[in-house]
């Protein structure tokens, strides 16, 4: 073998040695995969859409300057409301798209199946954003797991802490006869029973989910006349109850407290036909606070998507800054370094402040408003007025509380 | 234990309740009976009525819009059914229920894609003209004054629904293709005619209903299933085919509804549906006369 052709070999195998250890840093500069399952068909689909909506705007907002290295780049599947395709989508976005990180769903027991049979046998990170039973991250929450979203336990406590205010003593509790109906209403009923000891609840009025007329409901309900009812519905149902209990003049004598009931998607639909005075919780209204940074979204938003955000909006938001955070944190695209990097990590807000994944129970801490319908001159639908700010302290439970359920 | 004031506002909103589901499962019935159509899509044609209101009234605001949503709303429903049965049932009568089924049952889902597409998503919400609006208080009981116009509108319904099969020539020629079909067409009648038009006619009904629901409710994906479920319960119960079957099924299913929350609200989901099963073991082919 002559000299020249030895080096040349030499030399070759020095190229290909670097280049491949040049490899795995160029890989690093992949984009991040997120793989979201929720429903976008059927009633909920408002809901849906409107968070897709706002993890977008993040997403672009992010992609501008990149993650890494790379983009982040997602996926959706439509569950469709059922919890055993959302658990079968979420396996395919894992097994065959190779999701680094999976979120989504509005249905609790969707969320909870995804927990359950994905995100914790194949240890991949799963990022809750509209469902609110508070099990997600309480009694059945995980490594994998977290939530974006609000829970029955903060809303019910914060409905609980702004109803011991009122003078009202003697409650009826009603709603839709599923997961988050009951979830709700414990919540509440706990915290305000905490708060005001002399409370009493004369009855309760479970209906199916979806049920058009609840006239009958509150005429019966009326007729046991209590001081103030705490209704546990959500989405179409609650603009439904809403519309009927303003058709029997039903809040002229009983008060009502819904949680997202001040949701301007709840409200709008019903126009200036709404009822003022019926009291609701929430984390996140596109008027309130009036914030520089509140304001900025809004606008962004309205110009892109042609309507306000709504709450799920802002969750997604937030869901996709804290993914972003997380992996800039991280230093690197691992499950693991993620998970590690997402607890305890701080995002702005884009109502102001800061918003923190509180790393105990990997459950977000969000402030909660507590509002009354009312009829404002630059509206042309009924929005909240009266708004108390309870701090995220105030309706957050505490940690060894939530920590406590888990170890049964 | 209780007032009569409650007693007599829960049978006033139950009774109301049973026009709206009379109005609808009527129609439903009458399909069942002249054509054997297991009409799944019934449904969402209500859907499609309660949406189709909802734009007239955008169209044309206050009373007007509503007086014209309840006339309109109605016949936008009837030409879809119109287009449905030309390009697609007329062809499938002979075959079997199963299939039957399954086809109007893919059509309710491409039927609610529409809906979505045309419509979006976002809740829609429409209100009832003034004279209709707010509630009025009778004995201590506040009750929307809109089901007084609903209790009006389904005895109506029901008396113009008994003069066209008794008294028109085309009602008893639909009600003769209900008992013998190949009777009607040995002598003469089209058939295929006969059945578009008591396939539009029941759809009709569908759409009618919607319309007459659409202020009270949140109108909104989805009104269609949970309708299609009581609506098959109640002209089971009645009596498959039995438009008046159809009549006291609805009486049953709302009042009993009404009446359960009154006395047992915890569990009075089950109140409307055990009144189905008590009368199916006492009946099983319902409670009149099943043309089927």
């Amino acid at each position: 073998m002559s000299k020249s052709k030895f080096s040349g070999i030499v030399l070759f195998g020095l190229v290909v040695t670097l280049s491949l250890m040049m490899l795995p840093a160029l890989s690093e500069a992949r984009n991040i995969k997120v793989g979201i399952i929720d429903t976008y068909s059927g009633p909920p689909a408002v809901f849906g859409n409107d968070a897709l909506n706002g993890f977008k705007m993040a997403v672009e907002e992010i992609n501008k300057e990149g993650v890494l290295g790379g983009k982040i780049e997602f996926t959706t599947r439509d569950e469709k409301f059922k919890p055993d395709v959302a658990m079968s989508m979420a396996k395919e976005l894992v097994m065959k798209e190779n999701v680094d990180v999976l979120v989504g769903t509005i249905n609790s027991g969707a969320a909870l199946a995804v927990s359950e049979a994905v995100a914790k046998t194949e240890k991949v990170p799963f990022i809750v954003w509209i469902s609110k039973s508070e099990k997600i991250t309480g009694e059945l929450g995980h490594r994998y797991v977290f939530s974006c979203a609000e829970n029955t336990a903060m809303a019910g406590k914060a409905g609980g802490v702004g109803l011991a205010k009122k003078p009202y003593k003697k409650y009826w509790i009603a709603g839709e006869d599923y997961e988050y109906g009951h979830a709700i209403a414990d919540a509440a009923w706990r915290y305000l029973k905490a708060a005001k000891p002399d409370v009493e609840k004369i009855g309760e009025s479970w209906w199916k989910i979806g049920e058009s007329d609840l006239v009958p409901n509150l005429t019966a309900i009326s007729a046991a006349k209590p001081d103030a009812v705490i209704f546990c519905t959500g989405g179409t149902g609650m603009t439904n109850c809403i519309k009927q209990i303003n058709a029997t003049g039903f809040s002229k004598n009983i008060h009502c407290w819904f949680h997202t009931a001040i949701d301007h998607a709840v409200l709008k639909p019903l126009g200036a036909e709404a009822p003022e005075g019926i009291s609701g919780t929430i984390q996140y209204l596109f008027y309130y606070p009036q914030t520089p940074e509140n304001k900025a979204f809004v606008e962004a938003f309205q110009k892109a998507y042609g309507n306000p955000p709504g709450f799920p909006a802002f969750n997604a938001y937030i869901t996709g800054k804290m993914i972003a955070g997380a992996y800039k944190k991280a230093g690197k695209i691992d499950k693991e370094k993620f998970i590690d990097a997402l607890e305890g990590l701080k995002v702005a807000s884009p109502a102001g402040g800061m918003v923190e994944m509180r790393a105990c129970d990997h459950q977000v801490i969000y402030p909660m408003h507590f509002g009354i319908t009312k009829k404002l001159p630059q509206y042309d639908f009924v929005t909240a007025s009266d708004l108390v700010t309870l701090t995220g302290d105030d309706v957050m439970p505490k940690c060894e509380d939530v920590l406590k359920t888990r170890k049964k | 234990m209780f007032d009569i004031a409650a007693l007599g506002s829960q049978f006033f909103v139950g009774l109301s309740r049973s026009m709206i589901l009379f109005i609808v499962t009527a129609g439903l019935s009458f399909v069942l009976g002249v054509l054997r159509v297991p009409n799944i899509a019934h449904g969402s044609l209500y859907m499609i009525g309660a949406f189709s209101a909802y734009s007239i009234t955008k169209l044309v605001p206050g009373a007007t819009g509503f007086w014209l949503a309840l006339l309109i709303a109605p016949l936008v429903v009837a030409l879809v059914s119109l287009i449905a049965e030309r390009a697609l049932f007329c062809h499938l009568y002979q075959r079997e229920h199963l299939m039957l089924l399954l086809f109007t049952f893919a059509l309710s889902l491409i039927l609610g894609d529409l809906v979505k597409f045309t419509w979006g998503a976002e809740y829609k919400s429409i209100m009832a003209p003034k004279l209709f609006d707010g509630s009025v208080s009778i004995l201590g009981a506040s009750i929307p004054r809109y089901n007084f116009f609903l209790l009006i509108i389904g005895p109506l319904v029901a008396v113009g629904l008994w003069l066209f099969t008794n008294k028109t020539k085309l009602g008893k020629i639909a009600r003769a293709a209900a008992v013998d079909r190949e009777m009607v067409g040995a002598v003469g009648i089209n058939v295929s005619w006969v059945f578009a038009f008591a396939f539009v006619f029941g759809c009709f009904m569908a759409g009618l209903g919607g319309a007459l629901m659409a202020p009270t409710i949140s109108i909104s994906l989805g009104i269609d299933h949970n309708l299609i479920i009581e609506g098959f319960l109640i002209v089971t119960i009645g009596g498959l085919g039995n438009m008046w079957g159809a009549l006291i099924g609805s009486l049953i299913f709302g009042l009993s509804q009404a009446f359960g929350v009154l006395f047992w609200p915890q569990f009075a989901i089950v109140f409307p549906y055990t009144a189905v099963v008590i009368v199916l073991l006492l009946r099983p082919k319902g409670l009149l006369k099943s043309v089927w």
